[in-house]
């Protein structure tokens, strides 16, 4: 199985899908890469010759930000609006949504599991 | 949706004017300001501005990654401290 970029392990599929396997990468950047390369794109991953895995690999680097870059790109921009303690930066602090959604119901996967707090009105005889 | 690109950033014209007052002097007093759509502009950066928040004049001091926001987001308008602690039976 080829190695693009360190970690990641596309299988056999056809490789318009296999590299968006990389973080970073989808579809259509997927497919710009490989018009870009002039590859057929119904090759599959573990046919790539070594040669053209180190094409696409240089190419990825140079022209997209994936990966650990862009991982780390994603964080330093976060980072910067904590920072400047505007109101986005202050609900990602707070592990809220960050776009005006509500809060009322919903919002689980910024807020996560449920913290179900136990019924206060006990009932008076 | 985001601004149009045509119109340019909405910049408060008043209080850009007392910026430039300041800038022109070099002096760095607070401005008290109402304007909490006004965006930050780069002749913003080092002074404080007093934005409203409703209620009162939160302090804010620019800097240089601010520019771009607008001054409201600096300047929170809700006050949150917590749900009540479940009471003792």
């Amino acid at each position: 199985m080829p190695r693009i970029l360190g970690v990641d392990i596309p299988n056999d599929k056809r490789i318009e899908i296999a590299l968006t396997y990389i973080f970073g990468v989808g579809r259509t950047t997927s497919r710009k890469v490989i018009v870009d390369l002039s590859l057929n794109p119904d090759t599959r991953a573990k046919d790539l010759t070594d040669e053209e895995v180190a094409r696409i690999a240089t190419h990825l680097e140079e022209v997209y930000v994936v990966e650990g870059a862009l991982r780390r790109q994603t964080m330093a921009n976060i980072n910067r609006l904590k920072e400047i303690g505007c109101y986005r930066g202050l609900r990602h602090r707070r592990g809220l949504p960050v776009r005006g959604q509500r809060t009322r119901s919903n919002a689980r996967s910024r807020k996560g599991p449920r913290k179900t707090v136990a019924n206060k009105k006990i009932l008076k005889k | 949706m985001s601004r149009s690109i045509k119109k340019g950033p909405y910049v408060d014209l008043k209080l850009f004017d007392k910026v430039a007052e300041q800038n022109g002097a070099g002096t760095r007093n607070p401005i008290k300001t109402w304007s909490r759509a006004c965006t930050i502009v780069p002749e913003f950066v080092g002074h404080t501005f007093l934005v409203h928040n409703g209620r009162v004049h939160t302090k804010v001091y620019v800097t240089e990654d601010m520019v771009g926001h607008r001054l409201g987001e600096f300047s929170p308008t809700r006050t949150f401290r917590g749900h009540s602690k479940k009471e003792a039976s």
